[in-house]
């Protein structure tokens, strides 16, 4: 699945990719993406030193002393070459007709210093007369889950990936793919671009938006080059897409002089955040809100509705929850008479209530149909737009490590319950003092699609800035 | 006078800043209700004046070195007759030169006194990155204080004044609070697009500010305004 005629398109799709420039003793290139020959992808190097040969055909990848001498077209290539050497790797990579190339390199306008701004004058120059697609420099490059084109060894590769990111940041684009993957959630594809002297991000933009792969967009940005274009294409996108936008820093115009008091007003912040809402994208300050975020987007149905049906285990927690919930903007109100009415047939309300918060640890002790019985409940009510349960490792660690049937039966009846109902459901499992073993159950979770968050709060910060724009049908 | 020779006598006087006649008189003339303004520079035009535009009214000293009008005796408010608008002229004409003796003063301006309502503020500024952006919030302190504005680029699209209006903390306050009437929330919607507008079609104003707009059950309308030129 691709763009086709997309200039992108053969970067982000490729067949034959090259590695020029990467060097023992730890080839982290040509490592990275060994699961792109693993795939069935032609993956070359591209050395002259005589020392590096040997170890790049010990990892069974065949080496080439020039780009041009490969004998396939090479549709992305990643360059490792020290700086000085770039602008003849440029030459060759335009020379070869190569889809796309990303510099790995740096050392360039982000020193300041005059021999890394003029390097990078050089290099865009060289790449605009042709016309050719340069990624970065001073990045990570593409990360193509797909074909198993990576930017680091422990990002997955997967075939299932539903989201695209773009980022300014190559540790943030790295950080994000990890934590995603944690969470049981996987790329379409991903872009780190760096000083973007050729692409930037409105490019990536406006191919995610296109890309039948991709299906919710999240960037992380500090700064844009071209504001109007900037704008055009989010605008585009978010009428295809859901888009995340996580803003980072300040932009340098905090300190312009200004006569009016709407200019005094007017901080980078506040301007940024009117404009995200404007272009109708979901605006982010942190790697966790845009992960949470993202999976609200992801496998929560939409719903604009305010008024949510919590579910707790203690009452502590019925407590905890509502102040999250309301503190967001969502209403904890009554249920239907009708939802009274059913519930008081077999509620327990000695340590439990049904009232909304519903404190139901008591009631539903690990049964099943109980469980359903509620949800079903909760599902028909007409005054209720979405559900949220807590289950916190507390009490569940212990149980589910003597009995691990539970909670493959928890995670079946809540993903039946997910699949049967058109309300959105998430749910909040607090790690408590079981971090990894949390860890490993959420993705069992997550495998059903259930959108696991580890507090209150984080679940009610992504019901607010994510639900309405949900993409689970 | 038009915008168009307005923009030319400023930028023949090397000057960025507008008048607040100059102002009001670009706005009214696009459409934007403004208290009625006018720039008299003799008493007996102030009386004048005002007998036109109808009681009660403010003086304000017009005066392109003066920045806060009320700190130097600038502005006397609710004046109801003749004789007092008459001495109002002189007392300010007096005090501002007592105050600030260098400043150059090109007269008062004499202004229509707006019904009471909540104050908002209505502006625009440039952004180095996207451009002309919008700026709407409630006055007083919680602009002041708070930051509790909303920002958007210009033009406005469909439905955008509304969203502005709606996000900001004190949207209650325009609903009407203790007992007040609620606000013509329609009118402030219309003076965010006849201002975006006035902004889209003239590129050289680089800020603006409505400050304060005056918005009641009858209406919304600027009590001062202050436009700022890009350079040239």
């Amino acid at each position: 699945m691709s763009v086709p005629g997309h200039p992108l398109d053969r970067m982000f799709n490729p067949k034959t990719v090259a590695i020029i420039g990467d060097k023992g003793p730890n080839y982290m290139w040509l490592r990275n993406n060994q699961p792109f020959k693993d795939r069935g992808g032609n993956l070359y190097s591209v050395q002259i030193d005589e020392k590096e040969i040997p170890g790049i055909e010990e990892l069974g990848i065949e080496n080439f002393r020039a780009l041009t001498d490969i004998p396939e077209p090479v549709d992305y290539a990643l360059v490792a070459v020290p700086r000085h050497v770039s602008p003849y790797v440029m030459k060759d990579l335009i020379e070869a007709e190569v889809g796309g190339a990303a510099f790995f390199t740096s050392g360039f306008a982000e020193t300041g210093e005059e021999l890394g701004v003029s390097l990078q004058a050089q290099l865009t120059e060289m790449a605009r007369e042709a016309n050719f697609n340069v990624v970065g420099p001073n990045c990570m490059g593409l990360y193509l889950p797909r074909v198993g084109v990576r930017f680091n060894p422990d990002v997955p590769v997967a075939d299932d990936g539903r989201v695209g990111f773009v980022s300014q940041s190559g540790t943030h684009s790295i950080m994000f793919s990890l934590v995603m993957g944690a969470n049981g959630m996987h790329l379409s594809r991903c872009a780190s671009f760096g000083n973007a002297i050729v692409l930037d991000i409105s490019d990536y933009l406006e191919y995610l938006t296109e890309d039948p792969e991709t299906d919710v967009i999240a960037m992380y940005v500090e700064g844009v080059k071209d504001g109007p274009r900037f704008v055009k294409a989010l605008r585009a996108a978010t009428a295809r897409k859901p888009v995340v936008v996580w803003k980072g820093g300040q932009t340098d115009a905090g300190a312009r002089a200004t006569m009016s008091h709407t200019g005094s007003l007017a901080s980078p912040h506040a301007v940024w955040q009117g404009i995200m809402r404007q272009c109708g994208a979901i605006s982010t300050n942190s790697l966790d809100e845009t992960v949470d975020a993202v999976k609200v987007l992801l496998d929560a149905k939409p719903s604009t509705g305010k008024r949510m049906a919590l579910m707790a285990m203690t009452g502590g927690q019925s407590v905890s929850i509502t102040d999250a919930f309301v503190g967001q903007g969502f209403e904890v109100g009554r249920l239907s008479e009708g939802s009274y009415e059913e519930l008081s047939s077999f509620f327990n309300i000695i340590g439990g209530s049904f009232q909304n918060p519903l404190d139901m640890a008591g009631t539903v002790q690990g049964k099943r149909e109980t469980l359903e019985r509620i949800l079903s409940i909760l599902d028909a009510d007409e005054s209720v737009d979405a559900l949220v349960m807590e289950q916190s490792a507390m009490f569940g660690a212990r149980q589910w490590k003597d009995h691990p049937e539970r909670v493959e039966d928890l995670v079946d009846t809540l993903a039946s319950h997910i699949e049967r109902s058109a309300k959105p459901f998430l749910m909040v499992m607090h790690p408590a003092h079981e971090e990894a073993f949390v860890a490993e159950v959420r993705l069992k979770f997550a495998e059903r699609r259930i959108p696991v968050f580890a507090s209150f709060e984080r679940a009610a910060a992504a019901a607010a800035r994510a639900l309405p724009q949900g993409t689970r049908s | 006078m038009t915008f168009a020779e307005t923009i030319s006598s400023a930028r023949a006087e090397n000057r960025t800043l507008l008048s607040e006649v100059e102002a009001k008189a670009a706005l009214g003339n696009a459409g934007i209700p403004v208290t009625a303004t006018t720039l008299a520079q003799t008493r007996e035009e102030a009386a004048a004046q005002a007998e036109a535009i109808g009681y009660p009214v403010a003086l304000k000293v017009v005066s392109p070195n003066v920045a806060h009008k009320s700190d130097v005796g600038g502005v006397v408010l609710g004046l109801e007759s003749h004789e007092e608008v008459a001495e109002g002229y002189d007392e300010i004409i007096s005090s501002v030169q007592a105050a600030q003796p260098s400043a150059n003063i090109e007269g008062v301006s004499v202004q229509e006194m707006a019904s009471p309502g909540v104050e908002v503020i209505v502006g625009v500024t440039t952004d180095p990155q996207f451009g002309p952006v919008m700026m709407f919030g409630l006055g007083g302190i919680m602009v002041e204080v708070l930051g509790d504005v909303a920002f958007r680029l210009a033009p406005l699209g469909e439905g955008d004044a509304r969203d502005m209006i709606d996000e900001i903390q004190g949207r209650q306050v325009l609903d009407g609070v203790r007992g007040q009437p609620p606000v013509d929330i329609r009118a402030i919607e219309a003076m965010l697009d006849g201002v975006s507008a006035f902004a889209a079609e003239h590129p050289e104003v680089a800020e603006l500010d409505l400050n304060p707009v005056i918005a009641s059950p009858e209406g919304a309308i600027a009590v001062d305004a202050r436009i700022v030129l890009a350079e040239a």
